[in-house]
């Protein structure tokens, strides 16, 4: 066979072999895609993601989305500018969830067995769908940057709160006043994270009173629109094709 | 020839491969918290633990212990590691194998970092709840911004039983007793279940017709319009408002079902209470110490003058969390771990009373294999080499006091 050949001999086969193309193309993506993001949200967002007593109303709720759009905007620039396809947030942030889960359930609890109801991981879905779905209707990447961007650092904190609230839930002990959740940070002990390392309620944003957590989500939608754009620039960087001119011959 | 070098070759690749695999499940349990790597000087010098009581050595799952003692924030605290403006109570345990009831400084609870004065003395207690069955090096901690964990000595204490029956009640505020270990567990599982099955569903959509060729060669030529039909934009319609739906009233239920709901709770508690020790009516001063490096021993000519009315003896040193004692002056009734305590490890030239208004200038011998177990040895090698520690002296009634001692350290290696 040559190389001018084709290596299929029939429509049906061709199909076939493009479907087969598919799903190594997507598996090699999930994978490839799970592993840098996971490791990337770990870097930057660790222990707000990995403890509920870092899930406070203020950091938690600025960083998170912050550092967790800059996979989906990149996937999602190159699946989109490439292929039209609207699956690269919700794909990224599926991948970088189920490698979450898979640490937490092993890891902190499998090996270390710290309580899941006190290291599960963020919920970060609800804002990748919508940005999904606003870079479909829209056909925009800046679109997507600035309407998506926002919504994302905005949906998170709702997104989080039905699962985060019953953990909220005061409590009095020794004659203190907690939350359930810094209960659990206090219950079970971490050696290598005292209680001085939390960057909880820290900041100067008091004007707003107890209801800091839009103000928040507002902030971190800002950033996450010029972090979407940096790296949708990475995305189409990386999913560009480029041929090196043979002038030897 | 060649056919059974590359053989060797791929059976050997073949073998080391296999030895790694076979590493990978072998995990054992971390049983010790690297206090011996710490730096001599920083253990010598920082936080002096003493007094300590571990109340039980064998407790059973849901039972409670005590670690208790005092700790003395040295004055001659080093340069180079932060000062504890912004410390934190804490137990070296291998994870929540315990869970920690509670724990105090001075009587007062410390759930929170707090802020401790060099040259002062604290009490403390932490209470314990044994949660994992196994053997466990269970020590005092201090952590200090900037400073690191400046760990202390760590006894064994085994849990019997089994973590299924481990129980954890708390009652909060509104009323409610829950079990901690596993309260809330099923809504976490029940939200990431539905956004899973949601984004799931988004991707399945999308990823169960042809995906990366036909839509490539689509997109090249100029077509890419074509790719999204009015169909799949209604879709993503439902998909955008169900979002904002679900989050929306999700919200709305956690609210109404968790009405009263407060901040995480963080600050820093100024102004801990401080143990008063008798006033030392002892004064010492440290003429010239070294650490003989062959003999593992550590010698020092002290000069000591008793200020008070009754006559004194040197009992004990105590640096780093090791204790050596002259036996024919105190000997350790507390249960005190083994490797820490070298019961005839102290030797003074002359410890004979003495007496009120005296002074005296003896050679003090630390010596016992500890030294080296420990790494406190290692002072020699540290960017500050000065010792630092405790000397307990007792007087003819039984009533002790402490002084602290603190010089350069010369080695000696002859």
């Amino acid at each position: 066979m040559s190389a001018s050949q084709s290596a299929v001999r029939s429509r049906a086969e061709a199909v076939q072999v493009s479907r087969t193309f598919d799903w190594m193309i997507l598996f090699t993506l999930f994978t490839a895609v799970l592993g840098g993001y996971h490791i990337h949200y770990m870097l930057t967002g660790g222990d707000w993601d990995f403890w509920t007593d870092w899930k406070d109303r203020r950091l938690w709720v600025t960083v998170a989305p912050i550092v967790s759009i800059t996979f989906p905007a990149a996937v999602q620039a190159c699946l989109w500018w490439r292929y039209r396809l609207p699956i690269g947030a919700t794909l990224s942030v599926v991948a970088l969830m189920i490698g979450e889960w898979i640490n937490r359930y092993f890891n902190f609890w499998g090996w270390t067995y710290f309580p899941v109801n006190f290291c599960f991981p963020s919920n970060l879905l609800p804002g990748a769908i919508v940005l999904d779905v606003i870079l479909m209707l829209g056909n925009s990447m800046t679109l997507t940057a600035v309407v998506g961007g926002l919504a994302y650092g905005l949906l998170f904190y709702p997104g989080n709160w039905p699962i985060i609230a019953p953990l909220h839930v005061p409590v009095e002990y020794n004659g203190m006043m907690m939350t359930l959740a810094d209960l659990q940070g206090y219950h079970y002990v971490r050696t290598g994270t005292p209680e001085y390392i939390r960057m909880v309620e820290k900041g100067t944003l008091r004007t707003f009173g107890k209801d800091v957590a839009p103000v928040s989500a507002f902030f971190s939608g800002f950033v996450s629109i010029i972090i979407y754009f940096l790296w949708h620039f990475f995305g189409r960087w990386f999913a560009k094709t480029d041929f090196i001119s043979d002038d030897a011959t | 020839m060649k056919l059974i070098k590359d053989k060797v070759a791929k059976l050997s690749f073949v073998a080391l491969l296999v030895s790694l695999t076979a590493a990978m499940f072998y995990a054992p349990a971390a049983s010790a918290h690297g206090e011996k790597s710490q730096a001599a000087f920083m253990r010598m010098r920082t936080i002096h633990w003493f007094d300590l009581n571990w109340s039980k050595e064998e407790v059973p799952v849901n039972e409670t212990m005590t670690i208790s003692g005092k700790f003395l924030v040295f004055a001659g605290w080093p340069e180079t590691v932060d000062k504890p403006e912004v410390s934190f109570l804490n137990v070296g345990i291998p994870g929540p194998v315990f869970i920690r009831a509670g724990s105090w400084i001075g009587g007062q609870l410390v759930p929170r970092s707090v802020s401790l004065e060099l040259g002062e003395t604290y009490e403390f207690k932490v209470l314990l709840k044994a949660r994992r069955p196994g053997d466990w090096h269970v020590h005092s901690m201090m952590n200090v911004q900037g400073g690191g964990p400046i760990i202390g000595p760590g006894k064994w204490v085994t849990i019997t039983g089994s973590m299924r029956d481990f129980v954890n009640p708390v009652t909060t505020l509104t009323g409610q007793t829950i079990d901690l270990e596993h309260y809330a567990l099923d809504n976490v599982y029940f939200w990431h279940a539905v956004w899973f099955a949601i984004a799931f569903a988004w991707l399945l959509f999308w990823i169960k017709r042809p995906l990366f060729v036909p839509r490539h060669i689509a997109v090249a030529s100029g077509k890419a319009d074509t790719l999204i039909s009015a169909g799949d934009k209604k879709v993503a319609m439902l998909f955008g408002v169900g979002t904002l739906v679900v989050v929306a009233a999700a919200m709305g239920a956690a609210n109404e079902k968790y009405p009263i709901t407060t901040p995480l709770q963080a600050g820093l508690i100024r102004g801990m209470k401080t143990y008063q020790m008798p006033e030392a009516t002892v004064s010492v001063k440290v003429d010239d110490a070294t650490y003989r490096v062959p003999g593992r021993a550590m010698q020092m000519t002290l000069t000591i003058t008793n200020n008070g009315d009754s006559a004194v003896r040197l009992g004990e040193f105590n640096t780093a969390g090791v204790r050596f004692l002259e036996p024919a002056v105190h000997e350790d009734e507390t249960n005190y771990p083994d490797d820490l305590l070298a019961e005839e490890g102290l030797t003074v030239s002359d410890n004979s009373p003495l007496a009120p208004g005296e002074t005296r200038t003896v050679e003090v011998t630390a010596s016992d294999a500890a030294w080296e177990v420990y790494r406190l040895a290692d002072l020699i090698y540290d960017p500050d080499s000065r010792f630092a520690g405790l000397l307990f002296f007792w007087d003819e009634n039984g009533t002790r006091q402490m002084v602290t001692v603190d010089a350069p350290l010369i080695p000696s290696f002859i």
